[in-house]
């Protein structure tokens, strides 16, 4: 049977942004739909009234010509609307069958026949005795999909689904989600991936600050008609230069080992790498593989040994941050808003955390206002930072400009060496593209970079060297030229 | 209607308005409790809040209570601007005093300008070193400051209690648990004559002073603001952690060492028992409806240390405990936390929905 999904005229205004403006779509079964956008589109705002976890201002939604009045998730589940969110909303210690019965009422053995029969339909392979925890990301998503499949939904929303998947699980989703499509589910994807997109489905609805741009087949687009909608202008695309080859050392890490006694963190094992003077190393892998800690390792919050770390002929592994950017290192870290800044505290004040020598913020234990308050001018108009108010706090900025500040912060002073942590997560497309040139310039400075970062597609565009981190352990140094991303996939997941 | 609204930003007017109106809350709820005690309240309020200051020697009184209270505050404030938790100021009040004490009696029946300096200074050591245990315990073995100097608070006591009772007690007194008199030249000097206010005034101001140009001035003062908002950011900026950890206990223990030393050589002139009716814990409430600033903290003491007046007043003229000067106390502390919610929430009155 076929399933039609109406949206009507929504709107959601939130105080100082309209979310929704005057959205209509609709959706029929057979096809994957898209819903593609930046962060803060409206999206994500759409799905959680589709959802019933936000209840719109205006406009109705239609199944099958129904007009469905959504409360809340439980009146979602009841019209057949199933929801696969981002973060997932499983409990760690229960097994994956405990988590799957937890919101049903039907009896224990006809419900673990009924998953069987879904998991072998679709190729799933997950024991469902086990705690969820020692399940991976991919995997956790599966019994996610499963607890929406148990209701036999008519509509399927996945937000966000591939951001924690390795290449080879977001093809295994990609296999899914299509079967899904040929039984009749209607399938809604919502991503800001544009190569998704192209992919997976038949048809996009682009968004744009809260209103609906475009509504068009995917035969009749490409990646950069795409972004243009999703962006709002023309984006140049950037494309790195070769590096000339120099074989000048700026920083060798030799025997590198972290044990933590915090059993939420990894242990870094036996890490050897070297990078040259304008080079960029690129550090692939799945989140919490160990990159916090590598990060912190080389930033100098976490001491090791002094003859680890070798940079520009001094040993510095024993050294600490401040001391380390005394060496000219900088260091943006992947937290911006708990560590790399603090919101409450003035934009001028977020500059002066970074304390370089040569800056002169602080003399014989004082303050040095004017010096500080004018570097930061520097910074604002130098790195494009949307504000001419340096007593702003920060917490006023996008996460574009905040994370412009902190990487003008980090270079203004043109430190050799810039080591940053997923310095694009989550920004729109045009900060990240700011980002990215700024990354290429430098580098064609002849200043190095280590990037340490979770998405493939940045590593590919911006590093010479790449290497895959996977539980604390590196895998060997290649060129970024010979490396594909099915390549990194493959490593990221651990196999060799 | 009413409905609770997020505020985009913490409103500074109302950063500074949420004290006064946890005072005001008190009065009411203070008016309610007497009430429902029998009294009338307006009249108790007043024998609670005016008469105690409305004369000379009452308005002393409340400048000789205000002084540790703002002085202990001033110290406590550069822990807890820092993210350290220091509760226990009353055990290094405590201790300052034992330590001054001790060398105030070792000067026994002596005169000479050099004493008193050598008094002072031995409580603010005292304080110091008392302070330095939870130091030096939450940095290199990670133990919790918060109960490490709550319990010392009960050890210095019980210290001070064998002292007064055993080798320090005063050979001709009877067995009272109490030491000999301190000599003249180991006493802070009256400021009047017939009034109990003494000099110690002087290094709370002073303290005053100087931590605000610490706070606001200084490389340790930047360092202790990141430190207080994020330890995950101190750490990414290199800051040495521990050392301030250390420093800022150093600190606050030397005040409270110094508020012990304003007590004893002060309006007691002696050790015994009961040097300081709980000034260490109501310090923290001082510090915080002070709002941990400087100038905030002199009103805060003053506000403070009438509570202290009016339970005596209100014990002598209305036959109510003097613990009801704690109740008082404890009721500012659960008002300014309850309005700090105004902070990050405002109030809207609407009209009924359609």
């Amino acid at each position: 049977m076929n399933t039609n999904l109406k949206i009507s005229n929504v709107t959601k205004i939130y105080p100082g942004c309209v979310a929704n403006d005057n959205v209509s779509l609709e959706f029929n079964s057979g096809k994957i739909y898209a819903l593609l956008g930046e962060n803060g589109a409206g999206k994500s705002t759409l799905v959680k009234i589709l959802s019933g976890v936000i209840i719109p201002d205006e406009g109705k939604i239609y199944l099958n010509e129904n007009n469905l009045k959504l409360n809340s998730p439980s009146d979602a589940k009841k019209n057949d609307i199933g929801m696969v969110f981002q973060h997932f909303n499983l409990f760690e210690t229960l097994s994956v069958f405990e988590n799957l019965i937890i919101d049903s009422d039907e009896q224990r053995e006809s419900l673990r026949e009924k998953i069987d029969t879904i998991m072998k339909k679709y190729n799933f392979s997950i024991d469902l005795d086990i705690p969820v925890l020692n399940l991976s990301a991919g995997q956790k998503q599966k019994v996610e999909i499963i607890r929406c499949l148990i209701r036999s939904p008519k509509v399927l929303i996945m937000d966000e689904p591939t951001s924690v998947l390795t290449e080879q699980e977001t093809s295994e989703l990609f296999l899914s989600l299509k079967k899904f499509s040929e039984e009749g589910i209607l399938i809604i994807y919502i991503t800001h991936k544009l190569k998704e997109v192209m992919q997976l489905c038949d048809e996009v609805a682009v968004m744009r600050r809260g209103k609906l741009v475009s509504v068009s087949e995917i035969k009749n687009e490409n990646i950069e008609s795409l972004a243009n909608k999703m962006v709002g202008q023309n984006l140049k695309i950037i494309k790195k230069k070769k590096a000339k080859t120099s074989s000048d050392q700026l920083i060798k890490i030799t025997n590198l080992n972290f044990t933590s006694e915090d059993p939420f963190e990894t242990n870094l094992m036996d890490i050897n790498f070297s990078v040259n003077r304008g080079e960029c190393l690129g550090i692939a892998g799945i989140s919490g593989n160990g990159q916090s800690e590598l990060f912190q390792v080389l930033s100098g919050e976490i001491i090791s040994e002094k003859n680890s770390i070798e940079f520009n002929n001094n040993y510095i592994g024993d050294l600490s941050p401040q001391e380390r950017r005394g060496y000219l290192m900088a260091f943006s870290p992947e937290d911006r808003l708990e560590q790399a800044a603090i919101p409450q505290m003035k934009i001028f004040e977020n500059v002066a955390l970074n304390n370089f020598k040569s800056s002169n913020f602080f003399n014989n234990g004082l303050i040095n206002e004017n010096k500080i308050k004018e570097h930061s001018k520097k910074i604002i108009s130098d790195f494009n930072v949307n504000t001419d108010n340096i007593e702003l706090k920060s917490q006023f900025l996008s996460g574009g400009n905040l994370q412009k500040l902190i990487i003008g912060r980090e270079l203004i002073t043109s430190p050799d060496l810039l080591i940053c942590f997923n310095p694009t997560w989550g920004l729109d497309v045009g900060a990240i593209n700011y980002i990215h040139e700024t990354l290429i310039r430098i580098n064609e400075q002849n200043k190095s970079i280590i990037l340490i970062s979770t998405d493939t597609d940045e590593l590919l565009k911006l590093s010479d060297k790449i290497s895959v981190i996977h539980k604390g352990k590196l895998s060997k140094i290649m060129n970024a030229e010979e490396v594909t991303s099915e390549k990194l996939g493959i490593l990221m997941g651990g196999a060799n | 209607m009413i409905k609770i609204v997020k505020r985009d930003q913490p409103s500074r007017a109302i950063f500074f308005f949420t004290p006064v109106l946890a005072i005001f809350l008190t009065l009411v709820a203070g008016g309610l409790i007497f009430f429902i005690l029998g009294f009338k309240p307006f009249e108790a309020l007043k024998f609670f809040f005016i008469v105690p200051i409305a004369d000379k020697y009452g308005f002393s009184e409340l400048l000789l209570k205000a002084t540790p209270l703002c002085l202990i505050a001033i110290g406590l404030s550069f822990c807890f601007k820092s993210n350290n938790w220091n509760i226990g100021a009353e055990g290094q009040l405590t201790f300052g005093a034992i330590v001054s004490g001790g060398v105030a009696l070792l000067f026994y029946e002596q005169e000479g300008f050099y004493i008193l300096p050598i008094v002072i200074l031995a409580g603010a050591i005292g304080g110091m070193l008392y302070a330095s245990i939870p130091a030096i315990l939450k940095t290199y073995f990670n133990t919790n400051e918060i109960l490490v100097s709550l319990m010392l608070v009960y050890v210095s006591k019980l210290i001070l209690d064998y002292l007064v009772v055993g080798p320090w007690s005063n050979p001709e007194g009877f067995n009272f648990p109490e030491t000999r008199q301190f000599s003249d030249s180991a006493k802070l000097p009256l400021l009047f004559e017939g009034l109990r206010i003494h000099a110690g005034i002087f290094l709370a101001l002073a303290a005053v002073v100087i931590s605000w140009f610490v706070f606001y001035k200084t490389y340790l003062g930047f360092q202790m603001k990141v430190s207080g908002f994020s330890l995950k950011t101190a750490k990414y900026a290199g800051y040495k952690g521990k050392k301030m950890i250390i420093l800022v206990f150093l600190i606050s223990g030397a005040c409270a060492g110094l508020a012990g030393v304003g007590e004893i050589t002060g309006p007691i002139g002696q050790l015994h028992r009961e040097i300081s009716p709980d000034y260490g814990f109501t310090a923290i409430i001082v510090a915080f409806l002070g709002r941990l600033h400087p100038v905030g903290i002199i009103f805060a003491s003053l506000v403070v240390a009438i509570t202290y007046l009016g339970a005596e007043t209100a014990q002598i003229f209305m036959q109510i405990p003097k613990y009801t000067g704690q109740v008082f106390q404890g009721m500012i502390l659960f008002f300014l936390l309850a309005s700090d919610y105004l902070l990050f929430f405002k109030i809207k009155f609407i009209g009924s929905k359609k």
